[in-house]
């Protein structure tokens, strides 16, 4: 299926594709073990609620997104409507939007079905992994990208099914604190980024407001303090240099 | 039940338009440079949104005080390691093992 990808172009000056397959596969890793708790989670929260064990499978294969996916199964669960469902995954997916905007001008040119993978394997992981790559090579790798994708997609689904078949023989898994993992994953990432002044700036900015908001109960903390966050990086952009 | 379907239905609808919007072709807009160097601060910003509510609010929802909370504490030996270490595969187990340890602990 990959090699029908368009991605010839892009990988010539920095090894061969099984290589950068590895390098894509070796550095998505550390975050598809941390997310192994919560697929479990879902996959037995899933079927605790009512869905069939083939529809709680068809959430993490067609939907795959954690956050969205917990969500709304807590909605279910409370029997709440179709419409709060829909729009809590509109609010909890629309940071995708953010990151579909940063690739637009690396993947717009691509082919149809080059844009449909990236876009439907586009997590907060794979675009974590892909934007310290295009930083590092300063060119984007759709192989690369959709690599690491494909490689969080497997072990999502696998623990997925592992919480539909053995969810009910652990217990209290809801109170075991499994979000934990999805912490540790993002800290891990975000704290070797930390760059430049700018950066550190964009982080503090968006920590302090997301804990401010989510105080007040603000059911929009995640995209608000995002966009603080990003505000404050932007304008503070200009002092990077008497700080370096 | 007929509504699991069309919730997973309009789930998968809604997260993959999320997802692919920008790259449509037709999608008559251009990047400036100065939202160009805004997103730039996409993944910091999105992250730590994120990560910052389960380290310091999950004590909430059980029954610790602020600073005995495992994941505060767990939450700050995260930050320390990965300011010392530079495997993130590292960081990810050994703090994932500490915060265990504390549940352990704790219960």
């Amino acid at each position: 299926m990959l090699g029908s990808l368009d991605t010839s172009k892009n990988t010539t000056h920095h090894g061969n594709k099984q290589q950068l397959i590895y390098q894509a596969t070796a550095d998505i890793l550390p975050l598809a073990i941390a997310v192994i708790p919560w697929g479990i989670l879902c996959g037995s929260l899933a079927i605790k609620i009512g869905l069939s064990p083939i529809q709680a499978q068809l959430m993490s294969l067609l939907v795959f997104a954690g956050a969205a996916q917990l969500a709304s199964l807590t909605l279910m669960g409370g029997a709440g409507a179709l419409s709060s469902i829909f729009s809590s995954t509109f609010v909890i997916s629309s940071r995708h939007l953010l990151y579909s905007a940063v690739f637009r001008e690396h993947v717009r040119q691509s082919s149809f079905t080059t844009r449909c993978c990236t876009a439907f394997f586009l997590t907060d992981e794979m675009f974590a992994v892909t934007c310290a790559y295009l930083e590092k090579y300063k060119s984007f790798s759709h192989l690369y990208a959709i690599s690491a994708g494909i490689v969080f997609y497997l072990v999502w689904n696998a623990a997925t099914f592992i919480g539909i078949t053995a969810g009910q023989f652990i217990p209290n898994i809801e109170s075991l604190g499994l979000e934990f993992a999805i912490a540790a994953t993002f800290i891990a990432i975000v704290i070797p980024s930390i760059n430049s002044f700018s950066v550190l700036m964009s982080v503090l900015a968006s920590g302090i407001s997301v804990l401010i908001l989510s105080l007040m109960n603000n059911e929009h903390a995640l995209i608000i303090a995002t966009f603080i966050g990003m505000a404050t990086g932007f304008f503070t952009a200009s002092k990077d240099e008497e700080h370096e | 039940m007929n509504n699991y379907w069309l919730a997973l239905l309009g789930m998968t609808c809604i997260t993959f338009t999320c997802r692919y919007l920008f790259f449509a072709k037709k999608l008559p807009f251009t990047l400036g440079v100065k939202t160009k160097r805004a997103l730039a601060y996409t993944a910091p910003s999105v992250l730590t949104a994120m990560w910052v509510p389960i380290v310091f609010l999950s004590y909430q929802h059980i029954e610790k005080s602020f600073l005995d909370s495992p994941f505060l504490i767990a939450g700050l030996i995260t930050i320390a390691l990965s300011l010392k270490l530079k495997s993130t595969l590292l960081v990810v187990i050994i703090s994932i093992a500490v915060f265990v340890a504390l549940q352990l602990i704790y219960y």
